[in-house]
């Protein structure tokens, strides 16, 4: 007798032989497992129905197969192999074989299985307990009013364990959760106090080139550029927590300013008229989004760029940042790796610094200083909470941009900066 | 105030309104003579003759229309069902009838009149004679729905059904009958329909109820309090249709979680109507689903063991507030 692929369904049209259990010729007994197919929701055993041998295999391992057509034959005692290769029209069997079929894919086994005398029915339950684990793992349980609380106090649930039934987050875990919340929050700092020395002596420091170049370039810089500055706070709770989660889930290692690097840029496509230079004749506005990251080396000051940083995923640029930031350490530096930046931003978080203002880059007619990230007590909604803000004060040359320029540009890149998923997508 | 009897309470109401308003009479089986069923009635024939004390054949559909024959000719007819599951006969003339003249004569035909009769289970008389009615006649526009679980409430609400401009289903507890709590004595002592009321005050759980349960909820509440320290706020919605759920609403806001109880089976109940308008109303405050404790599933039995299997207790609720509170 012949096996063909069973339909599974109404949407059914192939399915795919994913192995053989039993090889041409060996004999099978009626129950016996023959060979595992896979349809478009389930994998599942087809079993041989009568005692005999295996013959004709017409469908090869990871062959795809329309419903109806034949995968094998069983051969009874004197049968002779060859039976005709093709098979009569689907409608000829289009699967009752509900009996002789057994699901593989585990959990699903005991939902799925097939008595019922109809295929829709299965099919429908088929469709049910496949889409239910997809949407378990894409969402967490929460209860509205955790998620209510949780949004207020700019938590990301996904950080948060729930204690309901199913794992389901409860007013309690958020309220917990934002007690210890302050143990996530990154340390500020980081970096190690310089040691004291124990004599100071006198010396004269000759001038690297390096020392000269950046002595030159900013001396250029405050005297003919009119600089005038702009200070604002942003919240970044959710950055923090997105930050952590992206560094726990990614096992990257993703810094503060590699989001503010990515926010910077994105923002600067809104405002193209930032990202420019400034000429006698003409203002240039650039075609790519070059962020120049001021990197401290023991020589001094100098600011690889990360190119395009706009199209850079955050983990890009993290991986861009540190391998460019090591370099400069090393002075390896090649000259393409830190010329042509059209923004520049200078991030003193580190150490701890809160708020400073930066000297602009130039031929850039802006930058920002990104100051640490400090929990602050903050009024929402009439309530103190306490929350993560950053300070950042953008640098711009008068010339080119206006105060309500960058105010404007300060006022997008906190869209950015405060609601951090829009860094992801 | 005087300690009064919920039937004692009822009798007061009909006889206050009969001595103020001589086109109120009441009419029903076994009323007169008898004193009725459960007698409420007693002393009624003798006082008010038998033109306003109308004993009646066994016959509900004759009486409901009877009825509502006269309350569209101006009287105030008050007729008494031995129990609510009787009324089911007559229910095409309180529903099709009754909830439908005033909408049918374009607003110039009023039907005042009330029907009222105990209904519910916990007094052994077995399946066809303990069902609870409320949600089956709150679902129709044009009549009112009370649902008393007090005395003080059986008697401001059905004076307040008897001296209105429509049609009332007014179901009275039999289980309750007995239960004695303080009266207004004041001839005039209403209580409105559509005003809900906070029963007992609490801060951790908000259960909304009515009628009998109300009075579970309660006893369920003082147990929460004394052996888990959870606060109940238990609010009586006193009637279902107008029903007014914004105490329950504005309690939940504070509470976060809610329990409705209901004697009835659990489809189609109250305590559904309740959960899925403070879902609507409240959603972003709940911290767990609305819980239901019903009756179960089943015709009532009459054996007392199983009756009791059947119906809600105090310890459903208190299992139910530990659920909605993830302490269970």
């Amino acid at each position: 007798m012949e096996i063909i692929m069973p339909k599974m369904g109404d949407a059914m049209t192939e399915g795919k032989v994913i192995r053989w259990y039993k090889k041409a010729g060996e004999a099978v007994k009626k129950g016996d497992p023959l060979l595992e197919i896979e349809t478009d929701k389930v994998n599942l055993d087809l079993e041989a129905e009568q005692d005999g041998t295996l013959g004709d295999v017409s469908a090869q391992e990871g062959q795809m197969v329309p419903v109806g057509e034949r995968l094998a034959t069983i051969l009874g005692a004197g049968e002779k192999s060859g039976a005709p290769a093709k098979t009569e029209p689907q409608q000829r069997r289009v699967i009752d074989k509900k009996d002789s079929i057994k699901h593989t894919t585990g959990e699903y086994a005991e939902a799925i299985e097939m008595k019922a005398p109809r295929i829709d029915r299965t099919q429908a339950q088929k469709t049910n307990v496949v889409a239910m684990p997809q949407a378990e793992s894409s969402r967490r349980r929460s209860s509205p009013l955790a998620r209510k609380m949780a949004s207020s106090l700019g938590v990301s649930l996904e950080a948060i364990q729930g204690s309901g039934p199913q794992g389901r987050i409860v007013a309690r875990d958020v309220k917990e959760f934002g007690s210890g919340a302050a143990a996530f929050r990154p340390p500020i700092g980081g970096l190690k106090p310089a040691a004291p020395q124990q004599t100071l002596e006198e010396k004269s420091i000759p001038l690297s080139t390096m020392r000269r170049t950046i002595a030159k370039r900013l001396a250029e810089s405050t005297g003919p550029i009119p600089h005038f500055y702009l200070t604002v706070d942003y919240d970044v709770t959710n950055l923090l927590s997105l930050r952590q989660q992206l560094n726990e889930i990614e096992q990257a290692k993703i810094s503060v300013n590699d989001f503010v690097i990515r926010a910077a840029a994105l923002a600067i496509r809104h405002h193209p008229n930032v990202n420019a230079s400034w000429g006698d004749e003409a203002i240039a506005l650039h075609g790519q989004i070059n962020i120049g990251v001021a990197v401290s080396t023991p020589e001094g000051l100098i600011t690889p760029v990360v190119r395009d940083a706009d199209q850079k995923s955050l983990i890009e640029i993290a991986n861009e940042v540190r391998a460019l930031a090591e370099k400069a350490k090393n002075r390896k530096l090649r000259p393409e790796e830190y010329q042509s930046s059209t923004f520049t931003i200078s991030n003193l978080g580190a150490w701890g610094i809160e708020e400073f203002t930066a000297i602009i880059n130039p031929p850039n007619v802006a930058i920002l200083a990104i100051g640490a990230a400090t929990s602050q007590p903050v009024v929402i909604d009439k309530q103190v909470v306490i929350r993560d803000r950053m300070k950042v004060t953008m640098s711009c040359d008068h010339r080119v941009v206006d105060g309500a320029a960058g105010a404007e540009y300060l006022r997008t890149l906190r869209q950015y900066i405060e609601q951090p998923v829009r860094l992801i997508v | 105030m005087a300690e009064k009897s919920y039937r004692d309470a009822i009798r007061d109401a009909m006889m206050e309104e009969m001595d103020r308003d001589p086109n109120v009479l009441i009419m029903g089986e076994d009323i007169g003579v008898y004193e009725g069923t459960f007698r409420i009635t007693a002393g009624m024939l003798k006082k008010y003759g038998p033109k306003r004390v109308i004993d009646t054949p066994i016959a509900e559909a004759g009486m409901a229309g009877t009825a509502v024959g006269m309350a569209m000719f101006g009287l105030r007819p008050v007729v008494e069902m031995m129990t609510m599951n009787f009324a089911i006969v007559a229910a095409d003339q309180i529903l099709n009838h009754a909830a439908k003249v005033r909408y049918f004569s374009g607003g110039q035909v009023d039907v005042p009149m009330v029907i009222r009769g105990p209904q519910g289970a916990g007094v052994q008389l077995s399946a066809q004679h303990s069902q609870s009615f409320e949600s089956f006649y709150a679902h129709f526009p044009g009549i009112k729905v009370a649902a008393p679980g007090t005395p003080a409430d059986a008697k401001g609400l059905l004076k307040t059904a008897i001296r209105g401009r429509d049609p009332v289903i007014f179901l009275e507890s039999a289980a309750l009958y007995g239960m004695k709590g303080q009266v207004p004595d004041d001839p005039d002592f209403t209580v409105p329909f559509g005003q809900s009321r906070v029963a007992r005050e609490g801060t951790d759980v908000t259960i909304v109820s009515y009628s009998r349960m109300l009075q579970m909820s309660l006893q369920a509440a003082e147990r929460l309090s004394k052996e888990e320290s959870i606060e109940a706020e238990v609010i009586d919605l006193r009637t279902l249709r107008p029903l007014d759920l914004e105490p329950a609403i504005e309690s939940v806001r504070k509470t976060h979680r809610c329990v409705a109880v209901q004697e009835q089976w659990k489809p189609f109940g109250a305590a559904a109507e309740i959960a899925a308008s403070l879902t609507e109303a409240a959603f972003d405050d709940l911290d767990a689903p609305v819980e239901r404790v019903t009756g179960e599933d089943v015709p009532m039995p009459y054996a007392r063991n199983l009756e009791l299997l059947a119906t809600p207790h105090e310890e459903h609720v208190i299992e139910a507030v530990k659920r909605v509170m993830y302490r269970s």
